[in-house]
């Protein structure tokens, strides 16, 4: 295959920071890699880590989350009880060997559409250097194949 | 008089005086170098206890059983310091009260029995202190340091191969003090998070969900990994999420019955550095 690798990349962003930069980045009509497919939550604490193995088990290549600042949550705290579970979630990964490169976290509120663009693009490529996540997507693959006894 | 024979005695008391309801001790198991659950309800079957070093099953996961303590009449149970910490995490998450629980502590060192000083939680304090100084290892060292010297590859590939052999029979979750959920995520069908078959995807995901939920709360006790008939070393996963939150959030599970758990608490400072 000589066509350069396109990566399949998720976004769980929250909807009152990261999704109204996304917005502003739009409005902006600032260019930015079509590799992300954005879903929208109330907040980065609805972000379960349940989310992040089913973007993989979908056969995404990376995962982003993203939410408000720490202190700017339209529910206050969402965002530093997340924080904590992404520090354990992260470590658990990665002793895995689900590599961390691969599910990265930011901060970006409504009003930072230019770091939007910029991480979606600085993700897009860092990935595609990556490559396919093979490891995982021959796990996906083995349950598709009929069962053998 | 032997430890042994003390229990036996303070038991006996206790049945007899109506104190306790039930002992949840060890009994005779099926071979010389087994122990198994006992549960007695009669001072006549004292006897039947048997406390010595292959007592090492964590019993408290037996007293969140329905119904048992609902009638709030106490019930003692025999533990070791990791059932202890059990019995505070419970007890944080108000899952049982622990006035209600009377503990035979006991502690094995090398091939000798210890009795604990104590019958309530709050007077383990020290025992379970000097556990966080002493800085426990994992139950494998090396093991453990040679997957963390791998590379995300290499340490992928050992998994895998590890997590081929599970065959989904959820003993580890049913050993667990801990997994007390009346449905636990892997149970639930809409959505289905994790595959039912027991492919190796769904083996990761369950074993990863599994490790995630007991982060902050697993008390290395072991039951898991004794109970896994296909032995993956799920006590290393468990013992590096421990350390984890011990060194990010200087949480030590279980060492207090008021502790916050860790995942449903936070700090404005708490470190973002992975936070782009």
């Amino acid at each position: 295959m000589s066509e350069t690798f396109e990566p399949k990349i998720i976004a769980f962003v929250c909807t009152y920071c990261t999704y109204a930069g996304a917005d502003l980045a739009g409005t902006s009509r600032l260019k930015y890699a079509p590799n992300v497919r954005i879903i929208r939550l109330p907040c980065t604490g609805r972000i379960s880590p349940m989310f992040i193995l089913k973007a993989l088990q979908k056969g995404a290549d990376g995962v982003l989350i993203s939410g408000c600042h720490p202190g700017d949550c339209h529910f206050t705290h969402g965002n530093y009880h997340a924080r904590r579970r992404w520090m354990v979630f992260r470590a658990l990964l990665d002793f895995i060997g689900i590599p961390p490169e691969r599910v990265k976290y930011s901060w970006i509120s409504a009003a930072e559409g230019v770091k939007f663009a910029e991480f979606i693009n600085s993700v897009t490529e860092d990935i595609r250097t990556l490559g396919p996540f093979e490891q995982y997507s021959q796990l996906i693959e083995q349950t598709q194949a009929p069962a053998s006894l | 008089m032997s430890i042994e024979e003390q229990y036996r005695t303070r038991a006996k008391e206790l049945l007899s005086g109506g104190a306790v309801k039930m002992v949840i001790g060890y009994g005779k198991g099926t071979t010389a170098n087994r122990r198994r659950p006992l549960f007695i309800s009669s001072p006549d079957e004292v006897e039947r206890l048997v406390l010595d070093d292959v007592c090492i099953t964590n019993l408290s996961g037996y007293l969140v059983s329905e119904g048992l303590l609902s009638d709030e009449k106490r019930v003692a149970v025999f533990l070791r310091p990791e059932g202890i910490r059990a019995i505070n995490i419970l007890a944080a998450e108000s899952q049982l009260d622990a006035d209600q629980i009377v503990i035979f502590g006991f502690d094995v060192n090398g091939n000798e029995v210890q009795a604990l000083k104590g019958i309530h939680v709050e007077e383990f304090a020290d025992v379970i202190g000097s556990i966080k100084e002493a800085a426990p290892e994992a139950a494998e060292e090396e093991l453990f340091e040679k997957i963390e010297k791998m590379s995300p590859q290499e340490r992928f590939s050992f998994w895998q191969e590890e997590f081929a052999k599970c065959i989904k029979c959820y003993a580890c979750r049913q050993a667990c003090p801990m997994c007390y959920c009346r449905r636990c995520i892997v149970d639930s069908n809409q959505p289905q998070w994790v595959n039912t078959s027991s492919h190796t995807l769904g083996n990761f995901e369950w074993n990863i969900v599994r490790a995630f939920h007991l982060s902050g709360r697993c008390v290395e006790c072991g039951n898991c990994d004794r109970a896994c008939p296909v032995n993956i070393p799920l006590r290393l996963i468990n013992h590096r999420m421990a350390e984890e939150v011990l060194g990010a959030f200087d949480h030590f599970s279980g060492m207090s019955k008021t502790q916050e758990p860790v995942l449903a608490s936070f700090k404005k400072d708490d470190s973002e550095t992975f936070i782009l």
